[in-house]
C-alpha cells in the first residue's frame, strides 16, 4: 500500500532523516520507535506530504505522492505530536470545524462526530471547552479530529506522551480497535516500547535519522539470541566490584540501572559461580539473581548503546 | 473558506471582549480627546486694585476675551497671586485704568506670548481713544468696525468649488482617527490567527484536508476584515445616529472609505505576519508600530502641522493618512466620488502590494 524508499531530509545541510525505507501493507499495524530527535516526526511529515523530502520517494499503490499528494491526503488521518486544536472552542465545535474542512457531508457530520467522541470516550463532555480539559482528554480530542473522515491509513505521532494511565489505555484500545475491527492501517510512533509491543505487528527502530532495525517483534528479539540478560542486586556496590564483574569471562556488558546491575553475557555461558566469587571477594553479598526474557528495549540498547528515553 | 470563517467567529462569540472593548474605547477616547481640545484655552486670572475696581475689570475683561487662545477670568487679587506662586497659572494680570502689569513666576515663552497679546489689546485701545479724542469711544469703535467690514482691500477665502470654507472640525477628525486607529488593532489581532494556527498545528491539519490554501487564507483574512469593519461601522453608527454627531450627508461614502481602509489594513497586517515566527512576536511588533501611525499621519493635530517631508512620506505608506483625508473631505466638504478616488486607489494599492509580499514571505519560510 505505502512504500517509502531512501527517504532523506536535510535541514541546513544537516541530515536528520537518512535513507529510510519503510513499507506498510493494507490493514497492518506498524510501530516506529526511536528516542527524542531520532527523526520520527520528520519522517511522518514527509509521508503525510507536509514536508518535501530532500531525496527519496513515498509511493501510494505504486504512484509517487510527492508531486501529487491529493490522493494520499484523502485517505490519510494524521494525529500530530502537538495538540492542534482551537482551545477556546468546545470539543464538539472543534470536531465540527475539522469535519467541515475535510468536507464531511453535512447530513452525516453530526453522526460522525458522535461516533468518534464515543470512540475516544468523551461523549459526555463534548460541550466543554478544550482548554479546560486535562492533557489526556486533549490528546483524545486530538485523535478524534483525525478520524472524522474515516481514514484508511492512520498515522499517530506519540499520541500518549505525558498523560494519565487511564487516558493512555483508552487511546491504545481505540487504536487497536480501529486496526482490528475497521481494518485501518496504522503507523504508530512512540518511544514507549511496551505500547508498540502491545499494538504493532512490525516495528521500525530509528536512531540518529536512520532505521537501525526492522521486523516483527520475534525477528527483532532474535537479534539478541546470542545473549542472555541477567539482573542482579548486591548488598552494596562500589567501582571495584563492577570492574571485577566486567572482567569475568563471557560477560559482554555491565550497566548499573536503577533496579540494580544489568549484565549481558554470551548465551548459555554459566557465569553464576564466577559472579558469586567476584562479589564475595569484595566482601559483598549477592541478594538477587534473575535471568530476564529480553524485551525490545534490550534490542534497542544492544543496537544503539542507549536506552530509549535517554 | 467558510468553515475557517465560522470557527474564528465562534471563538470571538465565546469571548467578545476585545471587540467590545475596542468599540467602547473608540468612543471614550474620542470623548476625552475632543473634550480636552475644547478646554485648551489658557486661563489667566485678572484683577485690579484701583478705586473703581469693578469698572476697570469689567471693561478689560470684555476687550481681552475677544480671542481664541486665552480666557481671562476676574479673580480676587490674593487668589490670583497665589495661583501664580503655586504654578496653577502661568501668569496673572493686574489691570489699571489704561495700563497693565503681568505677574509671573518665571519669564517663560508662554508668558511672553501672553504679554504680546495683552500689549496689542492695550495699544489698540489707546489708539482708539486717541482717535476718538473728545468724542465717545464706543461710537468710534463702531465706526472702525463698520469701516473694516467694507475696507477697500479685502481678503476672501473660498473653497475650490467656490463655496464657503467650513471651519476645520477637530472633533470630527479625532472621531474618525481614533475609530480607525482602534480598528487597526482588532484587524491585526485577527490576522495574527494565521500565525497562531501555524504554531498550534491547526494550519498543517488544514493543509492535509481538501481545503485549499486560498480557502484557508481567505477564511482568516475575510474574517479579519469583517470584524474590523463591523467595529468601525458600529462606532460610526452610534456617533451619527445615536449621539447625533454631524458626519455630513454621505454616510454611505464614509462606510465605503472605512471598508477600503479595513481591507488595506488586513493586507498591512499580513505583510507584518510575513516577518514573524510566532503570534507573540507579531503582537510585540504590531503594538509598537501601530500607535506611531496616527501620530505621523497627523490625526491628533490640526492639519498642516506636520511638514517634515520624511514623516509625510512614511505616513503615506500606511492607509490611515489616505482614509483620514477621504473621510474629512466627505464629512466637511461634501466631496464627491471623483474627489476621493485617489485616496481610495492609494489604499487599495497599499493593500495589493502588502498582501502579495506578505503571503509570499509566509509561504517562502516553509522549508
Ligand atoms: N524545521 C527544522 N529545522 C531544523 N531542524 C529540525 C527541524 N525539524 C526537526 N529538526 C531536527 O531534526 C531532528 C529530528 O527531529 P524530529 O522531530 O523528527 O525527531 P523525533 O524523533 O520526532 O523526536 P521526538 O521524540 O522528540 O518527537 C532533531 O534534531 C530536530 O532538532
Ligand atoms: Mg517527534
Amino acid at each position: 500500500m505505502i512504500e517509502i524508499n531512501k527517504l532523506t531530509k536535510s535541514f541546513k545541510g544537516k541530515k536528520v532523516v537518512e535513507d529510510v525505507d519503510i513499507y506498510m501493507d493494507e490493514g497492518e499495524s506498524i510501530g516506529l520507535l526511536g528516542p527524542n530527535g531520532a527523526g520520527k516526526s520528520t519522517t511522518i511529515s514527509m509521508i503525510s506530504s507536509l514536508l518535501k523530502p530532500t531525496s527519496g520517494d513515498v509511493k501510494l499503490n505504486g504512484k509517487s505522492t510527492i508531486k501529487n499528494p491529493a490522493e494520499i491526503r484523502r485517505i490519510l488521518g494524521v494525529v500530530p505530536q502537538e495538540i492542534a486544536l482551537y482551545e477556546e472552542l468546545s470539543a464538539h465545535e472543534n470536531l465540527k470545524f475539522f469535519g467541515e474542512i475535510y468536507g464531511v457531508k453535512r447530513n452525516v457530520l453530526e453522526q460522525r462526530i458522535q461516533n468518534v467522541l464515543d470512540m475516544v470516550g468523551l461523549k459526555k463532555r463534548q460541550k466543554e471547552l478544550v482548554k479546560t480539559f486535562s492533557g489526556g482528554m486533549k490528546r483524545r480530542v486530538n485523535i478524534a479530529a483525525a478520524l472524522l473522515h474515516n481514514p484508511e491509513i492512520l498515522i499517530l505521532d506519540e499520541p500518549t506522551v505525558g498523560i494519565d494511565p487511564q487516558s493512555r489505555s483508552h487511546i491504545l484500545e481505540t487504536v487497536k480497535k480501529l486496526n482490528r475491527e475497521n481494518g485501518t492501517t496504522v503507523l504508530y510512533t512512540s518511544h514507549y516500547m511496551e505500547e508498540v509491543e502491545q499494538l504493532c505487528e512490525r516495528v521500525y527502530i530509528m536512531d540518529h535519522g536512520r532505521v537501525v532495525a526492522a521486523g516483527s517483534k520475534e525477528e527483532l528479539l532474535s537479534i539478541l539470541s546470542s545473549e542472555d540478560t541477567i539482573q542482579i542486586n548486591l548488598s552494596d556496590t562500589n567501582d571495584e566490584v563492577v570492574e571485577k564483574i566486567k572482567s569475568i569471562k563471557n560477560i559482554r556488558r555491565v550497566d548499573e540501572t536503577k533496579n540494580g546491575i544489568r549484565i549481558i553475557s554470551k548465551k548459555g555461558s554459566n557465569i553464576l559461580s564466577d559472579l558469586v566469587h567476584a562479589v564475595e571477594s569484595e566482601g559483598i553479598h549477592l541478594t538477587n539473581f534473575q535471568m530476564e526474557t529480553p524485551s525490545l528495549e534490550d534490542v534497542f540498547l544492544h543496537l544503539t548503546g542507549r536506552t530509549l528515553r535517554d | 473558506m467558510l468553515p475557517v470563517f465560522k470557527a474564528q467567529l465562534k471563538k470571538d462569540i465565546r469571548s467578545p471582549w476585545t471587540v467590545i472593548l475596542m468599540i467602547v474605547g473608540s468612543m471614550l477616547l474620542t470623548f476625552i480627546f475632543a473634550d480636552t481640545d475644547q478646554q485648551s484655552k489658557i486661563d489667566v486670572p485678572i484683577f485690579s486694585s484701583e478705586s473703581n475696581k469693578e469698572e476697570v475689570e469689567e471693561k478689560w475683561e470684555l476687550l481681552l476675551n475677544n480671542n481664541q487662545g486665552y480666557s481671562f477670568v476676574v479673580t480676587d487679587e490674593k487668589e490670583a497671586r497665589a495661583e501664580v506662586e503655586e504654578g496653577d497659572s502661568e501668569a496673572a494680570l493686574q489691570l489699571f485704568d489704561n495700563d497693565y502689569q503681568v505677574i509671573a513666576a518665571a519669564d517663560s515663552r508662554a508668558v511672553q506670548l501672553l504679554e504680546d497679546y495683552v500689549h496689542t489689546v492695550f495699544t489698540q485701545e489707546a489708539q482708539l481713544r486717541a482717535a476718538a479724542g473728545s468724542e465717545n469711544v464706543e461710537a468710534t469703535r463702531n465706526e472702525v468696525d463698520v469701516y473694516l467690514e467694507n475696507a477697500p482691500l479685502q481678503m476672501q477665502i473660498e473653497s475650490i468649488e467656490g463655496g464657503e470654507v467650513p471651519e476645520h472640525n477637530m472633533i470630527l477628525q479625532l472621531l474618525f482617527g481614533i475609530t480607525l486607529f482602534l480598528s487597526m488593532f482588532t484587524i491585526g489581532f485577527k490576522v495574527n490567527g494565521v500565525t497562531s494556527d501555524k504554531v498550534s498545528g491547526v494550519w498543517d491539519r488544514m493543509i492535509l484536508s481538501p481545503t485549499s490554501k486560498t480557502g484557508m487564507y481567505t477564511g482568516h483574512l475575510f474574517y479579519s476584515f469583517f470584524i474590523g469593519f463591523t467595529q468601525i461601522f458600529i462606532v460610526l453608527v452610534l456617533f451619527h445616529y445615536v449621539l447625533d454627531y454631524d458626519l455630513g450627508y454621505h454616510f454611505g461614502m464614509i462606510l465605503t472609505v472605512a471598508a477600503v481602509f479595513a481591507i488595506s489594513m488586513v493586507s498591512v497586517s499580513m505583510l507584518i505576519t510575513g516577518f514573524v515566527k510566532t503570534p507573540e512576536q507579531f503582537n510585540m511588533i504590531y503594538t509598537s508600530v501601530i500607535p506611531i501611525i496616527p501620530i505621523i499621519s497627523g490625526v491628533y493635530m490640526p492639519p498642516g502641522l506636520i511638514s517634515n517631508p520624511i514623516l509625510l512620506f512614511v505616513a503615506d505608506l500606511f492607509p490611515l493618512a489616505h482614509a483620514m483625508e477621504a473621510l474629512m473631505d466627505i464629512a466637511l466638504f461634501d466631496a464627491g466620488w471623483s474627489e476621493i478616488t485617489l485616496p481610495l486607489v492609494l489604499m487599495l494599492l497599499i493593500g495589493v502590494i502588502s498582501m502579495g509580499v506578505g503571503v509570499n514571505l509566509v509561504e517562502r519560510r516553509k522549508d
